[in-house]
């Protein structure tokens, strides 16, 4: 209060006027207000000043030692009225109950029923989150104010205001309240909150509420697919490990995991019919848009029954799964090549393209292994997942060659428990170091050069079928990363042994998570289950928090599917 | 403040108990293997076996307990422990093995109790059965 006193060094002689001399006459006492007042009636705050002084000395004609009392109250009391403080009470106390709309079917805010009108009118002109702060002085004000007030019109500076003023008298409101609300249209002025012109006569005007209409998904898709068409002459260096696989049959079939955000995302849960003659640049440059851009509208796209058992996938494995779908549902409208690489965020963005030339490994392998156990496919395309994923968080980082190679090399001879746990450790601690942004810079860069210059040469390599295994396509690409990540010429073997290595981590990782769903007396694999494995592996503590981790190391739109944050309209997303 | 120190102190002294009791049996079972291979075990490496078994065992605890509270339970279960067994697979085997042979025992136990129970049961509560019918 004292604070707020000080800033406004007009109140203090209201201060100095009301509690000094309780013992003024009454008239003494309207003498020296009204010099008070005739100092204050150049601005328009002391003008709403001088109202009040007006009321406080009208109120001081009633009584005589009381006045003083009831008179700084009331001065006090108007001091205290215009804090930011109060303010923002009145905002909160008014706000949800303002509606732009009609201005009868406002409620009228609690203090007083005589006020109701000018509370309505002041409030049809409010903005829909903030009805106007105001509402409270001019209430408290006795109706003898708002008779002032329309002597104050002339006097009135902006042009703004007598705009509103017009308004105002087009309204049927009486005068007085025209007044009152011109007056507070003043007031407005000193706050950052813009004034709706709104009045009655034009609820066009009215900020309508955000109306979130669902995504047609149909419309989507088809949208997709005819971009992903008119994208896939564009060839692209990430088809080599795809290009020797014919598109059309294998594609078709595929039915890759489950869509992470089935159960959650608030979007129609759409299964896709799988475009199989997406090229991977395409898919690549799709999925890096759709993961940024897209927030909810993700689709459960070319999933099917085999991808049930793993409906509900953990965080971070979904999070990055669901850049993959996305390549099944083809290229984004807003695809294209240039706008990748103009993206903010090189390091999110090579994620994106290994994850989708991941992703497209997996579709080949989900289709050739169609035949197999619908758990097992599931298996391996999430261990390909998290291959995926695990690659890219040791590629990302500098230097991770060395700690690879040597995480490697312990990993072939003992399959322990122990193992995985350190190489994801070392993997994530790699993450954790700061990558230092030119060297990140040169880093993602330099796989886009190269890549991009074999663009060309590779889109006619079409060829016959992989001769490698399928099932381990999915981690060539990886290892290939490995190895330029090593900056250092790499044995064969070497590459192999990398390759098998990452197989059988993602694969005990996936019989980890399907034996800790099945503890829990379940079918499908929760992020419960995928928490409970990363305590294991000492990822996450007592400490540090999944959460924490999706915040420090996924990108922004993974971070908002997984995270539940409110949003306006009381809906939290993704819904617990 | 010396509360506390006391109490680390307490705890500490209780661990280094622990370790010495955990140290005596793995000594136990090195000499028992020793003597069946006909190899001697050093010193250190049965120190290192003890160290390394005490932590383990501090590690299964707590994934014990992550297990069951995974499970929404409050008591640790054979399941959990062979949730935690399942890395290899002949521990697994011999876990499960058991595990079975345990609860066969119980419900032995079980018949038994219940063959006692209804022996002696059965003079006063003929009465009282035969009624209730």
């Amino acid at each position: 209060m004292q604070s707020s006193r000080m800033r406004k060094p007009w109140l203090r002689l209201v201060e100095n006027i009301t509690p000094s001399s309780p013992s003024l006459h009454s008239s003494q006492r309207r003498r020296s207000l009204r010099s008070a007042q005739r100092t204050l009636l150049e601005t328009p705050s002391s003008r709403r000043l001088s109202s009040q002084t007006k009321t406080t000395a009208r109120q001081c004609s009633y009584g005589a030692n009381a006045i003083g009392k009831w008179s700084h109250v009331q001065a006090s009391r108007h001091l205290e009225e215009q804090t930011p403080r109060t303010l923002l009470k009145n905002i909160l106390l008014t706000a949800p109950e303002s509606s732009v709309v009609m201005p009868e079917s406002v409620v009228k805010p609690e203090p007083a029923p005589q006020l109701v009108q000018p509370s309505r009118q002041e409030s049809s002109r409010g903005s829909l989150e903030l009805q106007l702060p105001e509402l409270e002085p001019p209430i408290t004000l006795a109706p003898g104010l708002l008779a002032l007030g329309r002597r104050k019109q002339k006097l009135r500076l902006s042009v703004f205001q007598q705009g509103m003023d017009q308004e105002l008298a087009l309204s049927q409101e009486p005068r007085g309240n025209a007044d009152a609300s011109s007056l507070t249209s003043s007031l407005n002025l000193t706050f950052a909150t813009p004034l709706q012109p709104q009045s009655v006569q034009r609820p066009g005007l009215a900020r309508k509420p955000p109306s979130r209409r669902p995504v047609d998904v149909g419309a989507f898709l088809q949208d997709l697919q005819d971009t992903s068409l008119a994208l896939a002459p564009l060839g692209d260096s990430h088809r080599t490990p795809v290009a020797t696989l014919p598109t059309d049959t294998v594609l078709e079939d595929t039915q890759p995991f489950s869509h992470p955000l089935v159960g959650r995302s608030p979007s129609v849960h759409h299964s896709l019919p799988c475009p199989s003659h997406i090229g991977a640049a395409d898919a690549e440059r799709a999925v890096g848009h759709r993961t940024r851009s897209s927030g909810p509208k993700l689709q459960n796209n070319s999933l099917g029954k085999p991808a049930q058992p793993l409906v509900e996938r953990a965080e971070e494995v979904n999070a990055l799964d669901m850049g993959f779908p996305n390549i099944n549902s083809s290229v984004s409208g807003e695809g294209g090549v240039k706008p990748l690489e103009d993206r903010v965020g090189e390091e999110a963005e090579e994620r994106m393209e290994e994850g989708l030339s991941i992703s497209e490994m997996k579709e080949a392998t989900g289709v050739q292994r169609s035949a197999k156990a619908e758990e097992h496919e599931g298996h391996t395309e999430v261990q390909e997942a998290e291959g995926s994923q695990g690659a890219i968080e040791a590629m990302e980082p500098e230097g991770s060659s060395g700690d690879e190679d040597t995480s490697g090399g312990t990993a072939t001879p003992e399959l322990a428990s122990n193992t995985p746990e350190f190489l994801q450790a070392r993997r994530l601690h790699q993450f954790l170091e700061p990558t230092p942004p030119p060297s990140a810079a040169d880093l993602c860069s330099e796989p886009l050069g190269p890549l991009s210059a074999r663009l060309p040469p590779r889109a006619r390599t079409i060829g016959p079928r992989p001769h490698k295994d399928p099932y381990k396509a999915g981690l060539s690409h990886y290892v290939k990363l490995f190895s330029f990540c090593a900056k250092m010429p790499m044995e064969k073997k070497t590459l192999e042994m990398v390759e098998k290595c990452m197989d059988k981590y993602f694969q005990h990782l996936c019989d980890d998570l399907e034996v800790f769903a099945a503890h829990a007396g379940r079918k499908t694999v929760k992020p419960e289950d995928l928490e409970l494995l990363m305590r294991r592996q000492g990822l996450v503590t007592d400490q540090v928090s999944l959460y924490v981790l999706v915040e420090r190391h996924l990108p922004l739109e993974y971070r908002q599917l997984l995270i539940p944050c409110a949003f306006s309209g009381n809906s939290v997303f993704p819904a617990r | 403040m010396e509360g506390e120190t006391d109490e680390e102190q307490q705890r500490f002294s209780y661990q280094q108990r622990l370790k010495a009791a955990v140290h005596y049996t793995v000594g136990r079972l090195c000499e028992e293997v020793a003597a069946d291979k006909e190899m001697q075990f050093s010193k250190q490496t049965i120190a290192a076996i003890s160290e390394v078994t005490f932590r383990q065992c501090e590690n299964f605890a707590k994934d014990l307990e992550m297990f069951a509270r995974h499970a929404k339970r409050s008591t640790i279960n054979t399941e959990d422990v062979k949730l935690l067994a399942r890395r290899s697979n002949s521990l697994l085997k011999h876990i499960t093995e058991k595990n079975e042979e345990i609860a066969q025992f119980n419900l032995e136990r079980k018949a038994k109790k219940k063959k006692k129970l209804e022996d002696s049961r059965e003079p006063p509560d003929a009465g009282v059965e035969e009624s209730k019918n």
